[in-house]
């Protein structure tokens, strides 16, 4: 039986996020309903961002921090189940696949328990004050309504973009319509600084 | 409730005019979500509205590059650095979880006084800093320089150590200046300094991707030094000849990366490393022009009677065991390695013949680079030195130092061991620069840029920092001021530095949050942690690293160097802190970088520190060195090719291979105490625990200490995982949940528990036994029971 992930407070946002929150907060794979967000029907975009976020802040310190296991303790061979692209195990649920690079044999990424723990206490040491970078997923931004929009996270170490965009546990608001156009740096960039172009030398 | 920041704003105003234009059709329902959303998450940013700052990793001695986000005064993420060289990007669980350690809702933030009633009150730091002065005064007129003390930290910035460096032995004329690091690399010290005369390893990190064979000596660096090993995996996986060989007296989460697992008994080592010179020197794969021309040969006092073990007898008080050095020669090792065959060796260590052979067919082989690896199952042993010159032994014998890829590299536990105590000397005999307060020239070149008086430095050595505590305990040290460390948690044998009320002894403790160490002070001082102030560590490449102060540290929180020129100044002793107020970190850095330029121990400028990831010294025209003593890498080395040990000068400017016996371990486990005990780390909690537990994914992936069993012992026992069951050692007990088949597998009669869980000190337990010549702390091993609950 897996458990459920551990359930902490909200994350101190709206009062109504954290009533979604409740709904989203499942794992990938432990309820038998599929959440609202991962769902194919329609949803509510703002809802589905916003647990979305909650989940994700629940499973992870800030974006950017490498998430919590949120599964029952499987061993070590982590990358049986989360392959390139992830396995369906019935009713249990999707393993994703990983974001990073991989390799055929074990080397910098070899280690999964190096980065990723498992949350298996729900008590705290002491309370923290601590505020996480915590963004809107749909931060990307676009150009215009047909542009593509820009990467709103890192790519180093998220490599392999399929990993969350596509597949079952692919959230309805970061999913890629057209899996098919594999070069996704093609069209979408990351956002490296927000400053503006300006000249060096404006003398002229 | 919720301001719109600009850019959201703009966001949401570019789409509604997007949608006005006509391009696409935007839905009234799309808009409004988009405005509720930008709405209700107003501190939704992405990572570039964050303004990045580089700085080094807080925890261990690796020195990872992070570039650390901050928005609005508070650190809101971290990411690897790809810049720095030394990780290029990857961190390890700690590291990616660096902002949840500043933020626990118990930091420290005001001068606390603990009253004659044990309770504390908040007093102003001009009360603080007057009561430290007067009471430091006070014990230096009434019963001298013997009578105070500072216990610091290999977490200490340089600046902080050099502060503390100046005040005590500068200002005070005592030698009584400590720290932590004392129980965790002193024995590498005094190994790099037995051979080399000069510390710190001639090595640097790209040995990953040049090394062939990487020999792992009690060091678990998949959990210890988890990047580190990524960069060895990773040399695995793009050159499938390199190996992983792990020896060690438990099977660790490194051995299941391991091409050749070796189980030696505790304190085996000894004769082990001994059984691989004597099959070097018999099957002649020793380098004879190498050790012609750079080695000569050493030993010591080998009388395990006139050594002892540094706890037992009169040594429980006061361990100042001197080594006698004399000379030897190739033919009195020969003879002395006579009594360590393969098969002699195999029954003192139990390992197998054969392993003991490919081992010694490993540091032969002169097509294959050699990189021994240890930290502290080396280092913290009770002849922690002896095996270190006995590791070093087997690369200057087979000619493998100062290579790309062959090298003896010892690694640090914190990140400033190196960068502070061991360069800025903030030990109990030692000055700048491989300087020793012993030794009158290095005293007077320390006066010279001090600008103070011939004669001030004191030429007696200090306690060393288990001495140091058992004075405090007997009361011949009157004051004592601990900085950034936690000795209530992680000194060996802690029954014995029990404080009882009134005891007339005066100590501080400054710290970021409340520890076992703070419930015993009298005086609590909240320190600035790591980007809340400027600073600078070294790590285990000789790579020293600058950051600024990125964020304001919380309350009246103050950097711990700030502290001790405050009291200084109280003291009459300003004139060692002569720079202004406002500008004092530059000026501080380039006087204590002047006593290493010239003598191979030159630091990178200030200005150079800043603008890079780095520099790894000697550093000189601006060039850092990879490679120390080696031709074509090392401006000091004026030959074309080779080596040239120009730091041993008392040795003819040759590196010195040491004759070290096996002496057996202090306490074995007999019918009383049948278990043998070993403490160490985990990778999610670092050392007391005190930054780490505060983060709650850390916290809760491992919450607790836990003893591990290995499953034929707990099935004779009658105790299952997760059951409680009780350690006993001749000096303490502790009550602890069992592990087994865990990440750690000790073999049948051995156990293993963590020593981070203040809840649970294990160092109750264990023996204050320590290395006749570094006076380190041996924390592997020692005999315990166990009893079911």
């Amino acid at each position: 039986m897996i458990r459920p992930p551990v359930l902490p407070g909200p994350v101190g946002r709206d009062g109504f996020l954290s009533l979604l929150g409740v709904v989203v907060l499942l794992l990938p794979g432990c309820d038998k309903q599929p959440s609202p967000s991962r769902s194919a029907g329609p949803v509510p975009a703002a809802q589905a961002t916003a647990g979305w976020s909650q989940a994700r802040a629940l499973r992870r310190a800030f974006d950017g921090a490498p998430p919590v296991i949120p599964h029952m303790k499987m061993g070590a061979n982590c990358t049986a189940c989360h392959t390139q692209v992830g396995i369906q195990f019935g009713e249990m649920g999707f393993a994703p696949p990983m974001p990073h690079t991989t390799a055929p044999n074990p080397g910098v990424f070899a280690r999964c328990e190096q980065c990723h723990v498992y949350a298996d206490e729900k008590t705290l040491f002491v309370d923290s004050g601590f505020q996480p970078l915590c963004q809107d997923l749909r931060k990307g931004r676009r150009a215009t309504e047909i542009s593509p929009p820009t990467m709103p996270h890192a790519v180093f170490m998220r490599e392999n973009c399929a990993a969350c965009h596509t597949g079952p546990a692919a959230r309805e608001e970061i999913r890629c319509p057209h899996p098919e156009r594999i070069r996704c740096g093609q069209c979408h960039v990351p956002v490296i600084d927000n400053s503006d172009f300006s000249r060096a030398n404006n003398a002229s | 409730m919720h301001q719109l920041d600009r850019r959201d704003f703009l966001t949401v105003l570019g789409t509604t005019a997007a949608g006005a234009y006509g391009i696409t059709a935007f839905s009234c329902d799309q808009k409004q979500e988009a405005a509720h959303i930008a709405a209700s998450q107003p501190d939704s940013l992405s990572p570039s509205d964050l303004n990045w700052g580089k700085a080094p990793c807080r925890y261990c001695g690796t020195g990872c590059g992070v570039e650390v986000g901050v928005h609005d005064g508070k650190v809101m993420a971290v990411r690897g650095d790809v810049a720095s060289p030394v990780n290029r990007g990857l961190l390890c669980v700690k590291g990616y979880h660096l902002p949840g350690m500043l933020y626990g809702h118990d930091r420290l933030q005001y001068p606390m006084r603990r009253g004659s009633d044990g309770k504390l009150t908040r007093i102003s730091w001009d009360a603080a800093l007057d009561l430290i002065a007067a009471k430091f005064k006070e014990a230096l007129e009434t019963t001298g320089p013997d009578s105070v003390g500072v216990y610091g930290s290999g977490q200490w910035t340089i600046f902080d150590g050099y502060a503390a460096l100046k005040w005590v032995k500068g200002g005070m004329k005592s030698n009584n200046l400590e720290p932590n690091a004392r129980l965790c690399m002193a024995s590498a010290v005094m190994g790099f300094v037995t051979q080399f005369q000069s510390d710190e390893p001639m090595g640097c990190y790209d040995d990953f991707e040049f090394g062939d064979d990487f020999i792992l000596w009690g060091h678990n660096a998949a959990e210890m030094h988890p990047v580190l090993f990524s960069r060895m995996l990773e040399r695995k996986r793009q050159s499938p000849g390199a190996r992983i060989i792990d020896l060690a007296t438990r099977r660790t989460s490194t051995s299941d990366y391991a091409d050749m697992y070796v189980e030696f008994k505790p304190g085996s080592d000894l004769a082990l490393a001994n059984g691989i010179l004597h099959l070097l020197c018999r099957k002649n794969k020793i380098d004879t022009a190498f050790i012609k021309e750079n080695v000569v040969f050493k030993r010591g006092e080998e009388d395990i009677d006139k050594i002892g073990y540094g706890c037992f007898g009169d040594q429980a008080e006061h361990y100042t065991f001197a080594d006698t050095p004399r000379d030897a020669t190739y033919d009195d090792l020969l003879a002395f390695l006579d009594d360590y065959t393969p098969e002699a060796v195999s029954k003192i260590s139990g390992v197998p013949v054969a392993q003991i052979e490919t081992l010694a067919d490993i540091y032969g082989d002169q097509t294959r680079g050699t990189v021994s690896l240890w930290c502290m199952g080396v280092n913290q042993h009770y002849r922690g030195t002896w095996m270190n010159n006995l590791i070093t032994d087997l690369h200057l014998i087979t000619g493998k130092i100062s290579k790309p890829g062959s090298n003896p590299f010892s690694i640090t536990g914190q990140p400033a061991a190196c960068g502070t105590v061991r360069e800025v000397g903030t030990l109990n005999n030692r000055l700048p620069a491989d300087m020793v307060v012993t030794n009158p020239e290095h005293r007077a070149k320390a006066e010279k840029i001090w600008g103070l008086p011939d004669g001030t430095i004191n030429p007696k050595p200090g306690y060393h920092a288990v001495d140091m505590f058992r004075a405090l305990t007997r009361g011949d040290l009157k004051a004592l001021w601990i900085q950034t460390t936690n000795p209530w948690v992680t000194l060996p044998n802690l029954n014995r530095f029990k404080r009882t009320p009134g005891d007339g002894r005066f100590i501080v403790v400054s710290d970021i949050y409340p520890t076992p160490t703070t419930d015993v002070a009298d005086l609590i001082l909240p320190a600035a942690a790591w980007v809340e102030r400027e600073g600078c560590f070294g790590n285990s490449e000789r790579r020293t690293q600058q950051w600024d102060k990125l964020i304001d540290p919380p309350g009246e929180a103050k950097e711990d160097a700030w502290q001790i020129i405050q009291v200084a100044k109280r003291m009459g002793m300003g004139h060692l802190f002569p720079w202004p107020e406002d500008d004092w970190h530059k000026p501080m850095f380039e006087e204590y970088r002047s006593f290493g330029l010239g003598i191979g121990k030159d630091l990178a400028s200030y200005d150079q520190l800043r603008s890079t990831r780095g520099m790894k010294w000697p550093v000189v025209d601006g060039k850092e060195t990879d490679y120390r003593y080696a031709a074509g890498h090392d401006p000091y080395v004026k030959k074309a090719k080779g080596v040239h040990f120009y730091k041993a000068h008392e040795y003819g400017d040759k590196a010195a291979i040491w004759l070290r016996p096996y002496h057996p371990p202090p306490e074995i486990p007999d019918k009383d105490y049948p278990f043998w005990l070993c403490t160490g780390r985990v990778l999610e909690q670092w050392h007391s625990g005190s930054m780490t537990r505060r983060v709650k994914q850390l916290h809760q992936a491992v919450p607790s200490a836990y003893v591990e069993l290995n499953r034929a012992d707990a099935m004779e026992l009658g105790v299952k995982a997760r059951d409680w069951v009780k350690l006993v050692s001749r000096r303490g007990e502790l009550t602890l949940r069992v592990a087994i088949d865990g990440r750690g597998k000790p073999p049948r009669g051995s156990v293993f528990v963590p020593f981070f869980d203040e809840a649970k000190l294990i160092n109750l337990l264990t023996l204050d036994t320590m290395c006749n010549i570094s006076k380190q702390p041996d924390y592997k091993k020692c005999a315990v029971r166990i009893e079911r609950t």
